[in-house]
């Protein structure tokens, strides 16, 4: 690699300050995506902030009446290792778990994953999925913003200049809820998602009470689909049911061209992985 | 027999479990510089300018573009010396060799490639072959130079001029346009393979030095050390002693590591620098640096109601890329392997081996046959569909045989294949027709199927490999060979023959890395031939060490050497054991003292070559013939296929060492699986666009099939070792055309022409399918399966 | 400029001077000689260059050696004394789980994080956990067989312990 020079303060809002002073440096934490692109040349630095010595950010944590609170330097095996992870947001530790592969997965963190705003990525479309928050912090203070107005665009969020993302929220999904998450690769098991779904319900019975589904990997954010939602409330999952939610994902995502698949096939493969996320959750997805 | 069929522990099990086995790029040199490739952005332009002055003043760095040249030949290849070491007036493909630095670290060369600056004059570019035969394409190599003679098999290869057409192979036997008007039912297909990787997992390196003497040494990850040495020779303008090629163990190759790739620009960038120069590739040059052809196949064949093939017409072209390489070799092959292993009476085969402006295509596993095995075993499924018959009936019906004469006039000995095809049937579990239909899977929406391919292909020939064997008077024996330990087990497997041959303990032999002040000429390791050539070689070199112990055991036991026997180190009379002495005591009755060596040496050419008027004689001095069968589970929602079972059966001759062609099989099947399912290169306006293995997906080991079986039959060759015949390579032709039969028995005979089978692929085909009415699931009877199917109706 | 870290690699401690831009790759081949990790892909995708760093297997041509300063690192050269097989070194050899070598060093690493992680995997955990090193040579099959090998080992010993 070529030669950059590296700061490694040992709190947030010393890095903060130092992103503000330097602004043409990037913050890097596990480095998975960050050293691939300066490697290829991509991205030429000669600066960067190393927050990986800071301590005591990669604390995961529950509350009750909060949820889950992620330090944003715990590594994404941290997340769905964690039994807190797994009792409670058991999709996450999934979404997790599909991500890349065990070296990765200890090396990249949370903070890390959604702060890059790639839209090949597990994780981002089952925290979306799950109502997420990102926490912010500067130098003098910090904010919170749903993770799905944080992502703005393919490598583009909120981040303003001397922000960090410091902590991922969840909050408690509530009783009752069943949630699954379906990755699809189109090349090997090691490929990025060609489409992930992330899908929680209620369920009374066989009947739907109510449901949150959002595809993610095909658009350059996850994309909730509010109006399937709609649909499928008060339905029983059956055949005509799932069938008619795979027209209406496939109806209403615009998915964007890639090595792993076109718009017109990722269209259709994300209406059928709707219904088999649905078929799933609904089946297997744990309840609690 | 004790060493030969048996399990040998391998050698370099110690070495590389604990990660001491030593590859190229953990050799440190004193003194040693990094270098770093400045490569093309451009598939095809005119170099303007080059200036390196602020890299040099600023970095201190050396530096190789075409203004270092003086002095020396800077073309090499394989066949045709069409590459410059470093670009001298145009680049040819994005990532073609511009400039090259030499700095104390790696990072301050990288640095250094930011400050050259480089202006090109973009020319037009061609894409594929098609595109580059098109009037008005720009010409690639308006100038050839003459063809290598080294290589006796290239006479029947015609080298075309003023086109990008590089060379075309031709060969024929009686009257195709006659038999093919003549058939009951005619076949005209089109299939295609893509550009993809070997995926060797250590990428290219070179270490080059000059010794003060004048005497240039090379450390290199290559395939062919005789090669290189001769490449560099010539290029130097040295006696062939005066160039010294070391090779430690190889991180893979198939293919990629044959003939020169980085040994040019190290050995001239040394000898500007006056310092060691070692040069290691990162992934995504690798992508830049070899590749496996891309092929378009056209087929046309002519079956009678009886099942009989009549006749069969190929034409098979070949994009070569931008430098020829061994490229016109690659496509003679798998010319005259097009037909398959068939007896058709009419027969004319074409393959054209054509320049492009993409990444120099070589030597891959396989060797030009996977590019036409998968259009003739495909198109082999769909004519039995059909007719309405077994497809492992009418592959029996017209397979070749011992003692047939082949297109190539040659005449076909040790040919086991029928054989491989009733192992396969079996392990497969076929069924006859029956198994043409689609299987039920347990998940809704999928469906199975299960199918089978044969397969043909010939070894380099004529070619040279020579042993020297070194008895010493412990009675342990050294082998002096050129063969490289590349994964494929020869350090174990060789060791085998000689100690077999000479009657010793297997732990008593010990191989030798190529060295060539050492270790005598061999063609290279590489079309699977270093069991048949060097084993045969080593063989030849121990027999005569053997019969020198004969010799002086004789006299010491008063017997006729024929009379004797040695085994397990110890030459006794036949039925008297007594009678004996031990390696040490017959060294001791010949030398007057336990010193000395005895040696044995032997150069083996196989003998052969192909006429340039009608690309006949002898192409192959043995046989590779095997056969594979798949299961496959197909989403017919999404189109995503998994191999659930693999099989593939290979005549070996006579097996050495039966756990490592398992797994040799192993390997030809899984970079056929990848090749079958998820593997492409793929280029956007000339540009590589998946270059690196975050893009290019090899199978894993979640891709692994459920279950694979390797089998192996035995047909003896009379010139192999104990029969031994080349396997490295000979399962991986068939694995991709079984998979698409498989596919297209799920599918009810929707036939997939293009590789890879993306789901994306599979899907459409499957609403073609049905679109056009025929059964895309369920039970598409045999007869009424036109479905995907281009024949002689769409044609 | 280069900073001093302590660290801890294979047992031993070292005190290391990296430059920023130094990977632990790096560092471990150049600086101290140990060359059993390799690079392959430069991109985190194939394994080769797998080491622990605290008992978890990461691919150290993403790893910034600065980033290894308190923690433990254990490379294939120090999962058994000098001249000495670990148990999943043995099985490799026995079930010949290697041809070129080049994949095995990583391989053996991330089976060694398996048996830390997943010391009951079956086969589909194992497959699962390991199919991010990629080996062309084509050697899953034995790769497989011995990490039941130990598995099924290291089960018969706890069996033993037990009993006793």
């Amino acid at each position: 690699m070529r030669r950059f020079e590296l700061l490694e303060p040992e709190s947030f809002t010393a890095a903060s300050a130092a992103l503000l002073e330097h602004p043409e440096a990037k913050a890097i934490a596990g480095g998975t995506a960050l050293l691939i692109l300066i490697k290829h040349g991509v991205y030429i630095p000669e600066l960067l902030v190393n927050l990986r010595k800071i301590p005591g950010m990669a604390d995961i944590t529950w509350d009750a009446a909060t949820g889950l609170r992620i330090g944003a330097l715990a590594s994404i095996n941290d997340v769905e290792r964690s039994p807190l992870v797994r009792e409670h947001l058991p999709m996450l530790a999934e979404a997790c778990h599909v991500v890349a592969n065990i070296r990765i997965r200890n090396l990249a963190t949370i903070g890390g994953n959604v702060a890059h705003g790639d839209y090949q990525s597990d994780p981002p479309t089952a925290l979306v999925a799950l109502g997420a928050v990102v926490e912010l912090t500067t130098a003098t203070g910090s904010r919170d913003l749903p993770l799905a107005d944080f992502l703005l665009g393919a490598y583009e969020t909120a981040l303003e200049p001397g922000e960090l993302v410091s902590a991922v929220r969840v909050p408690p999904p509530g009783a009752g809820w069943r949630s699954a998450y379906l990755k699809f690769t189109t090349r090997s098991s090691e490929d990025r998602p060609a489409v992930g779904v992330a899908t929680l319900l209620q369920l009374d019975g066989g009947t739907v009470r109510e449901a949150r589904l959002v595809v993610g990997a095909v658009t350059v954010t996850p994309s909730r689909m509010t109006e399937v939602e709609a649909y499928l409330g008060g339905r029983t999952l059956d055949a005509g049911t799932l069938a008619q939610v795979g027209r209406m994902v496939a109806a209403r995502i615009e998915p964007i061209d890639d090595i792993r698949g076109s718009a017109a096939y990722k269209r259709r493969l994300a209406g059928v992985q709707a219904e088999r996320a649905l078929e799933l959750c609904s089946t297997m997805g744990a309840a609690r | 027999m004790t060493s030969i069929g048996i399990d040998a522990p391998r050698v370099d099990g110690p070495a590389k479990v604990t990660g001491q086995a030593t590859y190229t790029a953990d050799i440190v040199l004193p003194g040693m510089l990094h270098a770093k490739v400045l490569r093309s952005t451009l598939p095809h332009a005119r170099l303007v300018r080059i200036d390196v002055s602020a890299a040099e003043r600023e970095l201190g760095v050396i530096t190789l573009t075409r203004d270092d040249l003086a002095g020396i030949d800077p073309y090499y290849g394989a066949v045709l010396k069409d590459q410059p070491v470093v670009a001298i007036d145009r680049v040819l493909f994005a990532g073609d060799v511009v400039a090259v630095v030499a700095a104390e670290s790696r990072d301050i060369a990288e640095e250094a490639l930011d400050l050259i600056e480089v202006e090109y004059e973009a020319l037009p570019s061609v894409g594929d072959p098609f595109a580059a035969q098109a009037p008005g394409a720009p010409i690639l190599h308006a100038e050839r130079n003459t063809p290598e003679v080294q290589f006796l098999d290239m006479k029947s290869v015609h080298f075309q001029a003023d086109s990008n057409v590089c060379s075309i192979y031709h060969v024929a036997q009686g009257d195709f346009e006659a038999g093919y008007a003549a058939a009951d039912h005619k076949f005209d297909d089109v299939y295609t393979v893509p550009t993809i990787q070997h995926g060797h997992m250590e990428p290219h390196a070179s270490t080059a030095y000059w010794e003060p003497g004048g005497k240039l040494v090379v450390h290199t990850a290559t395939q062919n050390p005789s090669v290189i040495r001769t490449q560099l020779a010539e290029m130097f303008s040295l006696p062939e002693s005066m160039v010294r090629v070391i090779v430690p163990y190889l991180g893979g190759g198939y293919g990629a590591k044959t003939y020169p790739k980085l040994e040019p620009i190290v050995a001239v960038l040394s000898r500007k620098a006056k310092r060691p120069v070692s040069l290691v590739l990162t992934r995504e040059e690798v992508f830049m640096t070899a590749v496996r052809h891309a092929a378009s196949v056209r087929i046309r064949t002519g079956i009678n109601n009886d099942g009989q093939i009549v006749a069969r017409k190929v034409e098979a072209t070949y994009d070569t890329g931008a430098y020829a390489d061994i490229g016109p070799r690659t496509c003679k092959n798998g010319g005259y392997a097009s037909g398959g292993p068939y007896r058709i009476e009419h027969q004319d085969l074409t393959s054209y081996c054509v320049y492009t402006n993409r990444p120099p295509s070589g030597a891959f596993r396989g060797f030009g046959v996977p590019q036409v095995c998968w259009p003739y075993e495909s198109q082999m499924d769909d004519m039995a569909r059909r007719l309405g018959v077994d497809p492992v009936a009418l592959r029996r019906q017209n397979l070749i045989h011992e003692g047939d004469t082949f297109v190539t006039g040659d005449k076909l000995i040790a040919i086991g294949l029928d054989k491989c095809l009733e192992e396969v049937a079996s392990a497969i579990g076929w069924k006859g027709i029956e198994s043409t239909r689609p299987m039920p899977s347990d998940k809704p929406g999928f469906v199975r199927g299960i199918g089978i391919a044969v397969m043909i292909k010939s070894t380099m020939t004529p070619s040279n490999s020579a042993a020297s064997v070194r008895l010493n008077s412990d009675g342990s024996a050294t082998l002096l060979t050129s063969s490289v330990e590349m994964g494929q087990g020869p350090h174990t497997a060789l060791a085998q023959i000689v100690a077999e041959t000479i009657g010793l303990p297997l732990n008593r032999v010990t191989i030798t890395f190529p060295d060539t002040d050492f270790t005598p000429y061999d063609q290279s390791t590489s079309s699977s031939r270093t069991i048949f050539s060097m084993g045969h070689a080593a063989q030849k070199a121990g027999l005569q060490i053997r019969d020198q112990l004969l010799e002086i055991a004789a006299k010491q036991l008063e017997a006729s050497p024929g009379d004797l026997q040695i085994e397990e180190g110890i030459i006794a009379v036949k039925g008297s054991p007594d009678r004996s002495l031990t390696i040490p005591q017959a060294f001791r009755a010949h030398f007057g003292t336990p010193v000395g060596s005895l040696f044995g040496a032997f150069d083996f050419q196989t003998t052969g070559g192909l006429r340039p008027e009608d690309g006949k004689g002898k192409a192959s001095a043995f046989w590779f013939l095997s056969a594979a069968g798949a299961e496959v589970e197909v989403d017919t929602r999404t189109g995503k296929i998994r191999v659930i079972k693999a099989v593939t059966v290979v005549d070996t001759g006579k097996t050495i060492n039966p756990r490592q062609c398992w797994l040799q099989n192993e390997g030809s099947m899984l970079t056929a699986l990848g090749s079958a399912l998820q593997e492409e290169m793929v280029f956007d306006n000339g540009q590589p666009v998946n270059s690196s293995f975050l893009d290019y997906l090899m199978p894993s080991m979640e891709d692994y099939p459920d279950e694979f079986q390797s089998m192996l039959v035995e047909t003896p060759h009379p010139e192999g070792p104990f029969g031994a015949k080349g396997m490295g390579e000979a399962a991986l032709g068939p694995v991709a055309p079984a998979i698409g039969n498989a596919v297209s028995n799920a599918l009810g005979g929707i036939r997939l022409r293009d590789l890879p089978l993306r789901p994306e692929r599979v899907l459409d085909a499957i609403d073609a399918a049905a679109a056009s009415g025929a059964a895309a699931s369920g039970a598409a009877a045999s007869g009424a399966a036109g479905a995907g199917n281009g024949g002689e109706a769409a044609r | 400029m280069k900073r001093l870290i302590s660290t801890t690699i294979n047992g031993r401690e070292r005190e290391l001077a990296v430059a920023p831009n130094r990977t632990l790759l790096e560092v471990l081949r150049e600086d101290l000689q140990l060359t059993g990790a390799v690079e392959g892909c430069g991109v985190g995708q194939c394994g080769s260059c797998t080491v622990l760093v605290d008992g978890r297997p990461v691919s150290s041509c993403l790893t910034l050696a600065t980033n290894v300063e308190g923690r433990s690192v254990t490379t294939i050269e120090g999962v058994a004394p000098a001249g000495q097989l670990s148990a999943v070194q043995q099985a490799f050899i026995n079930r010949q789980a290697f041809q070129c070598g080049f994949c095995t060093p990583g391989m053996i690493m991330a089976v060694e994080g398996l048996l830390r992680d997943e010391p009951g995997a079956g086969e589909a955990q194992i497959r699962d956990y390991l199919s991010g090193n990629l080996c062309r040579c084509g050697t899953y099959s034995a790769v497989i067989d011995a990490v039941k090998d130990v598995i099924a080992e290291v089960g018969a010993a706890r069996d033993r312990a037990s009993a006793g």
